[in-house]
């Protein structure tokens, strides 16, 4: 009886113990909530804020940190549905300061989910209450860039370069969009601003020195193609060279690059081409 | 006879050595543990700004780790030596019965400073290792504290009148609605009659609006203050913790040992 009692008590526990860890495996097997349901009835982050009691900026991180760690998961075909409302509703209303939300919010947006206008509009909302956070309108101008919106971008850019203590290189895109939009006269201005502003850094004057450069010389090759165009289609021939361009009225003055040297004229393609020996940028 | 001041310094020195007994210091070698593993942690998981997260952390269970400490020791303290009758003993001798409870907050309010103090160490320590300054923590941690007297206060007032589960949940209580009071206001406008009105309003007035002690948010983020706005709040976390625990001093006056 002694010995019965010495081995039952342990024998009870272990059968115990397996019954319980084998349900546990049971339910383990079963399936699973689709990921769907799991975020179906994710609450508002305002609602969350108030069962928070004082504590939304830890709820924001574990949100966050969540969300990171869900949506690096490529298993998952249908995960990108509610992206919006995991970064706009939940976690940017839960810490509306929280910058480094919006920005991979609206990555995971526009990269992943394709969504630009819904990354931008995140961004948006971050740079509105943030108004210090220059990378947030600087990565809106980006994605235009990406998106092709140049016009779009170059204001992003604009707002981003206005906030104090924007980094140098938001200034250079700046003035790099008006380039890739066509605007090459306010590309050109933009650069001599930086060029003349004591705080650039060597880096960006550098640049802007090569940039207002090249871009005067694709500013007056394409004003110059433009005028023989407007020749050709006037008169019906090719001007012989240019100076018949300024005889003619078509343009003012002949430019020259910023070398001071003329620029060549091709009578049978109608292409002027900047003086020889440098390869400009017409890309 | 002593002077009242060296008899509640007599009870809040053993009190606070009590707490010291009953292990209260694990809680803090606990956050310790936790800050600097969740650190490490963290740099794994997250994508940016990883100091804000060890911010909010740290500064969270500052508060919750004070603010559980404040709760259970505090319902516990008057209620133990009811319960083991060193009451009798301690109040046969010239001592009034609010330096009792005035001495029982001196000393759980010492065992409430060194652990936010220990924690905020080592929250600091581990920012600076990470070549983060303090910024504005301080002033957030200061309010933290503010705050735990506040509930302090509340768990002593709570402790004397009734027995320690029901005032540890009624000390939760105050806490709860502490953080929710600006919801009476949105009740108010809500209402149609107008002593409804009123009344949202004077329980809005008289509740313990504890967010307004809450500077979380901005300390991690480095937001500036309004003038003023620090000191105001002090004025009111301390007066309204005195108010409290003059009232608690006059409940456990009226009680009555069997």
């Amino acid at each position: 009886l002694i010995r019965a009692r010495r081995w039952g008590t342990p024998l009870l526990l272990l059968a115990l113990g397996g019954l319980t860890g084998s349900a546990r495996v049971r339910l383990e097997r079963l399936p699973g909530r689709s990921a769907e349901q799991e975020l179906l009835y994710l609450p508002n982050g305002r609602h969350l804020k108030v069962l928070s009691l004082g504590h939304a900026g830890l709820l924001a991180d574990g949100m966050y940190l969540w969300a990171i760690q869900y949506y690096s998961n490529y298993d998952r075909q249908d995960r990108f549905r509610y992206v919006e409302h995991v970064f706009d509703a939940v976690i940017t209303e839960l810490d509306p300061h929280y910058v480094d939300a919006y920005w991979l919010g609206a990555l995971i947006l526009i990269l992943e989910a394709g969504d630009v206008e819904a990354g931008v509009r995140l961004l948006d909302k971050g740079a509105t209450r943030n108004p210090e956070a220059w990378m947030l309108p600087y990565l809106a101008a980006w994605e235009c860039y990406h998106a092709g919106q140049y016009a779009r971008a170059a204001a992003y850019f604009e707002r981003a370069a206005r906030i104090p203590g924007a980094d140098p290189v938001v200034h250079r895109m700046h003035a790099g969009m008006f380039a890739k939009s066509g605007d090459l006269r306010r590309a050109v201005l933009l650069w001599r601003q930086i060029l003349d502003n004591p705080e650039s850094d060597a880096a960006s004057r550098a640049i802007a020195r090569r940039q207002v450069r090249e871009l005067m010389v694709r500013a007056d090759v394409r004003e110059l193609e433009r005028a023989v165009e407007r020749f050709r289609s006037e008169t019906g021939q090719s001007p012989r060279g240019l100076e018949q361009l300024v005889a003619a009225g078509y343009i003012d003055r002949l430019p020259r690059d910023p070398d001071g040297r003329d620029y060549a004229y091709e009578p049978a393609t109608g292409r002027v081409v900047p003086p020889a020996g440098r390869v400009l940028g017409v890309r | 006879v002593p002077s009242p001041l060296a008899a509640i310094r007599a009870i809040a020195l053993n009190t606070f050595r009590e707490a010291i007994r009953d292990r209260v210091l694990y809680l803090l070698a606990a956050f310790a543990l936790v800050l600097i593993s969740v650190a490490h942690l963290l740099s794994l998981l997250t994508v940016g700004d990883e100091e804000k997260i060890i911010k909010d952390i740290g500064l969270s269970a500052i508060s919750v780790f004070g603010v559980l400490t404040a709760m259970f020791v505090g319902v516990s303290l008057v209620f133990k030596e009811i319960e083991r009758r060193t009451v009798y003993t301690l109040l046969a001798h010239p001592v009034e019965r609010w330096q009792f409870i005035a001495g029982k907050f001196t000393g759980l309010l010492a065992v409430l400073g060194l652990n936010v103090g220990l924690m905020s160490a080592v929250l600091f320590l581990v920012l600076l290792a990470r070549g983060e300054g303090a910024g504005s923590l301080p002033a957030a941690i200061l309010l933290i504290f503010v705050e735990l007297a506040v509930v302090t206060a509340f768990a002593l007032l709570f402790s004397s009148l009734t027995n320690p589960i029901l005032a540890a949940l009624a000390t939760f209580a105050v806490y709860v609605m502490g953080h929710l009071v600006w919801s009476l206001r949105l009740l108010g406008t809500r209402l149609h009659s107008a002593a409804g009105r009123s009344l949202c309003e004077i329980v809005y007035w008289i509740l313990p609006d504890l967010g307004r002690l809450d500077l979380k948010a901005e300390a991690v983020h480095g937001q500036p203050l309004a003038a003023g706005h620090l000191l105001a709040a002090l004025a009111y976390g301390v007066g309204y913790a005195a108010v409290v625990l003059w009232l608690a001093c006059l409940a456990f006056a009226r009680r009555d040992f069997r």
